[in-house]
């Protein structure tokens, strides 16, 4: 990139299955507060705000105006992009190096408790030929799970690891929602939502928010004194017709993923990289989302799972915080997953600390079977 | 039914999709207050902005004008106040509460209240030649608490008063 653009600062509410005690903006602020103490700025001090919120889940057109006072944005340059948060940092970073504005605030929320989530996903199929059939993204998952598993030969036992490990590692993360002791035995029995999905293998309804400031490279040093840069940033869609795309595979995180790499000057992932947080609705994406990634081949992702490499103090940990099956929402997940980078790469992720951690690679998806990706390497 | 066409023309057809999404919206603890004052004691309370003093109505945490932090001081609002800004609204306007259309016509104003706070409500007044900016109103409120419980919504209409 041109110019570096550094992270100052990120914040967290816990994840939370019903935060009825709050509203939007009020939820928005817990994250918004937090990065406000840190860096000493104010709203006044912030020159634009990029937000992602999702107006069918707000039940609100322009749903940034949920949050418009708590962002600063009165009278001020807001932008609400689509897709997960992670696409804010993205649209954030771009404005930074516009060089028009210095510091911006980003900020991602969600109240999955407030609508039907079915109804809700069902709404972001085409209207005429895919809506009519009632199909969700847990319904497509399912298919696609099927899909990856058929042409790959990929267990259920292999998926049902990572619902184990990722809940295992939220016990380490105050701000997760659902850590559990759970084993391989509890998933495989728990109810069957569509098959090959089961609850357990599913993440649960979560509300929470996330909110980061980012400015220039050289604000960043007038700020804070552990600043996390922008290493390299992109994102991809796939088609949204399920009939268009081999669903087995994810091109368009590979694609996103390395535009990334390329950026951040990533040759060898599994070598370059220390650790990764990933957004896995479902068990078994995190084994494909680690294939699209490039840390093990196409139908690989059982066998790398198999290995340990991706346990806390294996080669790459994958999700110490728990990650979205340990309760996070959609469309903050991806900031979240930023937000763990964050913590990691300064050395203050307390007991899920990966010892040494310098390149973190963040990952935000959206839509059915992951139709868009986001992908992006932070480092000191 | 569309009509049957020639095989080499198209067929233009609409798709119908009717299943409502309903929502469960938190009112949290600024909002909630307000929703709390207005039912039980059929009273008007906004919260202040610290640096500017104004009256916040929606209250909430942060002054959009300021951006900053409100805090928790409240005071309640006058409920009587000058008519800014009226229309008369004729079109079928929703209720999205049921799903209904509102009663016809339904003048509509912005309201200058006592302190200063503005604020949105329908006019008791239906009949346009007497309705003026700078005409005098009060709150009336749904009279049973049983009724009450919808926000703003629990007053009924401003009624023009004298002075």
């Amino acid at each position: 990139m041109a110019d570096r653009v550094a992270i100052c600062s990120a914040g967290q509410t816990k994840y939370s299955p019903d935060r009825c005690d709050v509203r939007e903006g009020d939820l928005a602020y817990e994250a918004i507060r937090q990065v406000l103490d840190e860096t000493g700025l104010t709203l006044s001090d912030v020159d634009s705000a990029v937000t992602t919120s999702q107006d069918f889940w707000d039940g609100r057109t322009i749903s940034s105006m949920n949050i418009q006072a708590v962002v600063g944005a009165h009278l001020s340059h807001e932008d609400k992009v689509a897709e997960d948060g992670l696409n804010a940092v993205f649209a954030a970073t771009a404005q930074i190096l516009s060089g028009h504005v210095d510091v911006v605030l980003v900020v991602s929320h969600m109240k999955e408790s407030q609508a039907e989530k079915a109804l809700i996903e069902n709404a972001a199929m085409e209207a005429t030929y895919l809506r009519e059939l009632g199909l969700d993204f847990l319904s497509t998952a399912a298919l696609q799970a099927k899909r990856y598993m058929y042409k790959y030969g990929i267990t259920a036992e292999q998926c049902a690891k990572v619902a184990v490990q990722n809940r295992a590692n939220a016990k380490n993360n105050p701000l997760a929602q659902a850590p559990m002791d759970i084993t391989v035995e509890d998933v495989l029995s728990s109810k069957i939502l569509s098959t090959p999905i089961r609850a357990l293998d599913a993440k649960p309804v979560s509300d929470g928010a996330c909110a980061m400031i980012l400015t220039s490279g050289k604000r960043a040093k007038k700020i804070t004194k552990k600043p996390v840069y922008v290493m390299g940033i992109s994102n991809c869609y796939e088609a949204h017709s399920p009939g268009e795309r081999e669903l087995a595979d994810c091109n368009a995180l590979t694609i996103a993923a390395n535009k990334a790499y390329k950026m951040a000057g990533i040759k060898n992932p599994l070598k370059d990289i220390d650790v990764v947080e990933l957004s896995e609705e479902y068990s078994y994406q995190q084994l494909m989302w680690l294939e699209g990634l490039g840390f093990c081949g196409k139908g690989e992702g059982g066998a790398f799972m198999d290995s340990g490499r991706t346990k806390m103090g294996g080669k790459i940990p994958v999700n110490p915080s728990g990650g979205m099956l340990s309760g996070k929402p959609n469309q903050v997940s991806g900031l979240a997953a930023a937000a763990e980078c964050v913590l990691q790469i300064r050395g203050q992720a307390g007991d899920r600390q990966v010892k040494g951690a310098k390149v973190g690679l963040a990952h935000g998806m959206t839509g059915m079977c992951g139709q868009h990706q986001c992908v992006m390497i932070l480092g000191k | 039914m569309a009509e049957k066409k020639k095989k080499s023309e198209p067929e233009y057809i609409f798709v119908e999709f009717n299943t409502p999404r309903k929502y469960r919206w938190s009112t949290g603890p600024y909002v909630g207050k307000m929703y709390h004052e207005a039912r039980m004691n059929k009273k008007l309370y906004a919260n202040q902005c610290p640096k500017c003093k104004k009256m916040l109505w929606e209250p909430q945490v942060v002054c959009g004008r300021c951006k900053v932090e409100t805090g928790w001081k409240w005071k309640e609002l006058p409920q009587r106040g000058t008519v800014m800004q009226y229309t008369f609204i004729v079109y079928p306007m929703w209720d999205p509460h049921y799903g209904e259309k509102f009663a016809n016509p339904l003048p509509n104003a912005m309201i200058e209240m006592d302190d200063g706070t503005v604020i949105r409500h329908f006019l008791e007044e239906t009949d346009e030649k007497k309705l003026k900016e700078g005409m005098r109103v009060e709150a009336v409120w749904k009279e049973n608490e049983e009724d009450r419980g919808e926000g703003t919504a629990d007053i009924k209409f401003f009624r023009t008063i004298d002075k």
